[in-house]
């Protein structure tokens, strides 16, 4: 079998093959095929090898999906208590001190235990552990927000800035960076 | 999967990738079995041409669980299949550093290492298909690698480069060596 001398053309054949060419580009690869008898022979030989490629495993879709948790939105669980507490740190300034010390007699007198967030997945990857190293505060944040009418009126971009600035005071821990780290995956365009 | 399926399955009928994206994350679970119904026998190809045999399942499962679980890191700019393969490939590496995936170190250096016998050779009864399947077995891993993702599921170079962790251009000489020994052996 001989090589067809317009690599260009035989470059992409294994993209014809699998029907992945542009309309334009795929016009134009089928007329120079139909008159070349190189290109035919490999256009028969990838469809063979593409065939013996593909042949291998037939996954069981269920169990794959059954193991997936539910989609939970960055800012509206994990992400939106940090807000709250965030904007209860701006909200209360000096006084946040006081009331956390206030919120943890009270939680201590009451018998109540601040519930950390917790995650809906189902698999390790999706539910590490993560407790929050301020459990206190969370439970006060959301009535003082609200309190602040300024506050309430930020929107998520406002918030996200509100955010990064309280970051790098490191006045507020962050318990989710390890799991952070865990979970990022570089889009593809980010290597080389 | 037939290709008659994959192809049925994508775009037209049930909607984009990104749209099925959109509906899972707005709490439509049916938008996740497409989507893997659509990816994991692709997956589990390039997982098995990374030399992976036992534990194939278990990665492509793990891929899925790790892709969706951080979906709003998936950006659009590539396929979601090249995204998928770059999760699937990391995790193969990561396996294989933590010996989890016990046995399979063998071919995570692309040096002399061959397969000089596959067993899925033996349950290929065609002669023809046995000896095309033996030839791509005899290619080195990164070429068997870059060639089952250009001629099984027909991905640019450029996405290619992306999912084994190459350049464009090393992708293409992969290719083309792959494809130059598979016709040698197969003439011969
Ligand atoms: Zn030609």
């Amino acid at each position: 079998m001989t090589d067809c001398p317009d690599g260009a053309v035989r470059d992409l054949l294994p993209e014809l093959v699998n029907d992945r060419l542009a309309p334009d580009v795929r016009r134009r690869v089928d007329a120079h095929v139909r008159d070349c008898a190189d290109c035919q022979q490999e256009v028969e030989l990838l469809r063979a090898l593409r065939a013996s490629l593909r042949r291998v495993s037939v996954m069981d879709v269920g169990t794959i999906v059954s193991a997936i948790p539910a989609y939970r939105a960055p800012r509206r669980s994990w992400g939106g208590w940090r807000a709250a507490a965030a904007i209860m740190l701006l909200a209360v300034g000096g006084t946040s001190v006081a009331v956390l010390q206030r919120e943890n007699t009270a939680a201590r007198d009451g018998g109540v235990s601040a519930v950390a967030p917790s995650g809906r997945g189902t698999s390790p990857i999706a539910q590490p552990s993560r407790a929050p190293t301020l459990p206190a505060i969370q439970h006060p944040a959301p009535e003082l927000a609200l309190g602040n009418p300024a506050i309430d009126e930020l929107n998520d971009r406002e918030l996200a800035t509100l955010l990064a600035e309280l970051e790098t005071l490191e006045a507020f821990p962050s318990p989710d960076e390890d799991r952070s780290a865990d979970l990022v995956v570089p889009s593809p365009a980010g290597t080389d | 999967m037939t290709d008659v399926a994959d192809r049925a399955d994508s775009r037209a009928d049930q909607g984009t990738d990104d749209e099925l994206i959109r509906r899972w994350k707005s709490g439509e679970q049916r938008a996740a079995t497409l989507l893997v119904g659509r990816h994991a026998d692709s997956v589990a190809r390039f997982v098995t041409s990374l030399g992976v045999r036992d534990d194939v399942e278990d990665v492509v499962q793990d891929t899925f669980v790790r892709a969706f679980a951080s979906i709003d890191g998936f950006r659009g700019e590539s396929r979601l299949r090249t995204w998928l393969f770059t999760i699937a490939r990391r995790l193969v590496l990561d396996a294989r550093r933590s010996e989890r995936w016990r046995g399979e170190q063998v071919e995570v250096q692309d040096g002399d290492a061959r397969t000089d016998f596959d067993p899925l050779d033996a349950m290929v009864a065609d002669e023809a298909e046995r000896r095309m399947h033996g030839a791509v077995a005899r290619l080195t891993p990164t070429q068997r690698q870059v060639f089952g993702l250009r001629v099984g599921e027909g991905m640019s170079y450029r996405e290619i480069a992306d999912a084994v962790g190459t350049t464009e251009g090393a992708a293409r000489v992969h290719y083309h060596n792959a494809m130059r020994a598979i016709k040698e052996l197969l003439d011969d």
